[in-house]
């Protein structure tokens, strides 16, 4: 079936027209000149949420966003894309926070979902990830499904049409087609990226990861951020790895945060001054960063936090 | 005993046999499993004897098999009808594939019913001069590996392509059913062969690998002539012939039919199939003296008992073996291994650290170690890694050639230490940043220059071969691990313990 099949009159387009020109904005003004409450539009895109229980934190977090029932819908599929790809404890930061991971689960059913899934594709043996993490656990007594994306039949091939370097990448089915993907990431010192942080994260969604080291990686990383954009980026920094990264390992520091956004790189601009830069001594700026600089170039979101609407906040 | 029960053999090996199975399938992760998943192996006496003899040591994981050895002595030899699973497998195809060809006359079998004792004997010098055939011949070792190399891949690979989809069906989880990454071996192909071999064997006679070659068989034949536990036939035989057609190894002698050889029979119970009922099993019974089960010459025991010493000193002049230049430095032993040496005449060859490995790193030889070195396992890192904080390999090695380590101690060994081709490394070669090898690395081996190109530090390196595995070069990998003259013991400060 073609769009000529069905009758569309000339008369019909232009209403339609109007229509999708005034109606938003009739909409809007309704709003403003509504009281506000809870569930009116976000006051932030990017919310710092520091001090307090992992729960705490992420209610904190998610409040001026317009809280997780913005994102997630009654019946909805929920992806969470996590990081569990390394065989190790939850003390030693290599691996999401159990924590927190079990109370972002239970705000995403407590938003309607249907059904939860979290993935990785994990780079040690996902067995021993998955035990020892502690995340499948974690997840398994939420009520979520903890899968590990070993098997290369739960990918699909996308072209990639606004990637630079990378033009088609195998990225897992379920992400692509879950109504909301939520990117779960732990910021991490990195030898070979100076840190790895939300986009960093994304690679753990695609198949062949060793072509990305032979390409290019800051291109590819910021590359694979034009497949699907997260709806919603949440990352744990309540514990970090600041010293052989990404594997551990090493110096940890405890910031205490969580960082909730919908702006890819301005969560990851943000993110990337919670470390040093070893060159300078003084916290990463953006523009240090190659693969958040190629993601801003992309279009993929704002680099310059001061065009940012952030807000910081207290975590209960 | 005087009355078989139809049925039960069949049930009792299908029974032996699926334990067989299941222990198999439950070599794996992670290894939470009361029974020892090597039980079929440590019930074995040919290895726990040759073991011993090689070693010069009790191993007690290998005691198991001495009681079997007891127990022929009482009852003769249950072990090869009853319970051997590959003796089940064999009788299994030679009804359904391979069955014995009809012939005209009776066949003289004296020359390989002497083979049989020929090859015992050989072994048993052979592992004075520490060597053993355990490998290739045990049967036990063999259906393991087998089944390890060839069978559960294969099914590995059937659930992923047909029952995958049928799960997911089932229960609507189709998209998400991640399939199970089928092991693949080197050498592969030539285990099966071999195994196909002996079960085609039976063609020409019945259960011809057990009559004719099978050691272990034969070293129970031996035990078994001492058996309490007799067949006594009366003189109501009619001679009908029935049961020397039936046995299936020919232990009874066609123009004698009361007697029977008695270090033969393997206790199966069919000739009580006897239309006059003549046959029966008692203890102490079988008073007519017994049938020669094989006649042998001095000669041949003597020439046998030469050829394994021969063999067994002729293989330690392998040069592949030595120190020098042809030692094969990419032959890598998992982690735990004896020194080679040892290791090549203690492992069995079983295949329960290929089936175990997590990863599909270690990988059955073919001629890398050496011709007494065969089907021993080695590390393929650039098919799969050794898992840092896994100690499945030692755990189920039925012989300890693979010590059983802790996890805390096998972090500690050094297997092989890694080197990196500067030519194709990508960081080296090209001003591209990768350093895929650092970031994957589980001990911090790989360290950095200022220009982000990888180097070794030889003194945390373990060899596990994860940068090897993970290195993103095409082909042949830009960083591979080497042997080192044997395994060592890392320093642990050098080491972080996670």
């Amino acid at each position: 079936m073609t769009v000529f099949d069905s009758k569309f009159s000339r008369r019909q387009f232009l209403k339609g027209a109007a229509a999708t020109l005034i109606l938003p904005k009739a909409l809007a003004s309704g709003l403003q000149s509504a009281p506000q409450t809870p569930t009116t539009g976000p006051e932030a895109d990017v919310v710092v949420a520091g001090g307090g229980t992992p729960a705490g934190l992420l209610r904190a977090a998610m409040a001026p966003l317009g809280g997780m029932g913005r994102f997630v819908k009654q019946g909805q599929r929920v992806v969470i894309k996590a990081n569990f790809a390394w065989a190790r404890t939850p003390e030693q930061a290599c691996t999401n926070n159990p924590e927190l991971m079990a109370a972002l689960i239970k705000m995403v059913y407590d938003a309607g979902a249907k059904k939860v899934a979290v993935w990785d594709h994990t780079c040690d043996n996902y067995q021993f990830c998955l035990i020892r993490s502690g995340l499948k656990k974690t997840a398994q007594a939420a009520g979520a499904e903890i899968l590990s994306g070993h098997g290369r039949n739960v990918y699909r091939e996308v072209a990639l049409p606004r990637g630079r370097k990378l033009k088609k990448a195998e990225y897992i089915k379920d992400a692509l087609d879950a109504d909301v993907l939520i990117n779960f990431p732990l910021p991490k010192q990195h030898f070979a990226t100076e840190v790895t942080l939300g986009m960093k994260n994304l690679m753990g969604l695609v198949w062949d990861m060793a072509l990305l080291h032979r390409i290019d990686l800051h291109q590819c990383i910021a590359d694979i951020g034009t497949i699907r954009h997260p709806d919603l980026v949440v990352v744990d920094a309540i514990r970090i790895l600041t010293s052989n990264g990404p594997k551990g390992p090493g110096k940890t520091e405890d910031p205490l945060q969580v960082i909730a956004g919908t702006d890819l790189v301005a969560v990851d601009a943000y993110c990337a001054g919670l470390f040093k830069n070893p060159r300078t001594g003084k916290p990463f700026l953006p523009r240090e960063v190659g693969f958040i600089k190629n993601a801003h170039d992309l279009g993929l979101g704002e680099i310059d936090l001061a065009k940012v609407r952030m807000k910081k906040v207290q975590g209960a | 005993m005087t009355k078989r029960i139809p049925g039960l053999r069949p049930a009792v090996q299908t029974l032996f046999f699926l334990g067989f199975l299941y222990l198999l399938f439950r070599a794996a992760f992670p290894l939470e499993i009361r029974f020892p998943v090597d039980l079929y192996l440590r019930l074995d006496p040919f290895i726990g004897l040759v073991t011993f003899i090689t070693q010069k040591d009790i191993f007690l994981r290998m005691l198991p098999g001495f009681g079997i050895l007891a127990l022929t002595a009482i009852f003769g030899n249950f072990f090869c009808a009853w319970f051997c699973p590959m003796g089940s497998v064999i009788d299994f195809f030679g009804r359904v594939l391979f069955r014995e060809k009809k012939r005209s006359k009776p066949m003289d079998d004296q020359a390989l019913r002497r083979a049989r004792t020929g090859i015992l004997l050989v072994s048993l010098a052979g592992a004075v001069a520490g060597w053993q055939v355990l490998g290739l011949l045990d049967p036990i070792s063999l259906i393991t590996r087998t089944f390890a190399v060839f069978v559960f891949p294969a099914g590995t690979f059937l659930y992923d392509q047909v029952g995958l989809k049928a799960v997911g069906l089932l229960s609507g989880k189709a998209a998400t059913l991640t399939a199970v990454p089928v092991p693949v071996f080197k050498a592969g192909a030539l285990i099966l062969l071999f195994f196909v071999l002996v079960l085609a064997l039976s063609v020409i006679r019945k259960r011809f690998w057990c009559r004719y070659l099978c050691p272990l068989g034969t070293l129970l034949s031996l035990v078994s002539g001492l058996r309490l536990v007799r067949r006594s036939v009366t003189e109501d035989c009619t001679r009908c012939q029935r049961c020397v057609r039936d046995c299936p190894v020919g232990a009874i002698p066609a123009d004698d039919p009361l007697t029977y050889r008695r270090s033969n029979c393997i206790d199966c119970f069919t000739c009580l199939d006897c239309p006059p009922r003549a046959v029966s099993f008692r203890l102490g019974g079988g008073s007519v003296s017994p049938a020669r089960s094989v006649s042998m010459s001095r000669r041949y025991a003597l020439g046998s008992l030469g050829l394994g010493l021969a063999a067994g000193l002729t293989f330690k002049l392998d040069p592949i073996r030595g120190a020098g230049r042809f030692k094969n430095s990419r032959l890598i032993r998992p982690p735990g291994a004896l020194p080679e040496d040892r290791f090549v005449s203690v492992c069995a060859g079983c295949g329960e650290c290929l089936k175990v490995c997590p990863n599909n790193a270690l990988h059955p030889t073919f001629l890398e170690a050496g011709l007494d070195g065969i089907h021993t396992p080695r590390l393929v890192p650039r098919i799969g890694y050794c898992e840092e904080l896994c100690n499945f390999c030692g755990r189920v090695c039925p012989t300890q050639a693979i010590r059983a380590l802790d996890v805390e101690e096998k972090r500690l060994v050094q297997m092989g230490i890694a080197r990196i081709d500067k030519t194709r490394c990508i960081a080296h070669d090209t001003d591209k940043t990768c350093i895929v090898c650092n970031e994957q690395c589980s001990y911090q081996a790989v360290v950095l220059d200022d220009k982000k190109r990888p180097s070794i530090d030889e003194d945390k390196c373990t060899g596990c071969g994860i940068c090897e595995n993970k290195c993103p070069v095409e082909g042949e990998s830009a960083i591979t691990v080497h042997s080192v003259g044997g395994q060592k013991r890392i320093a642990p400060r050098s080491v972080i313990i996670p």
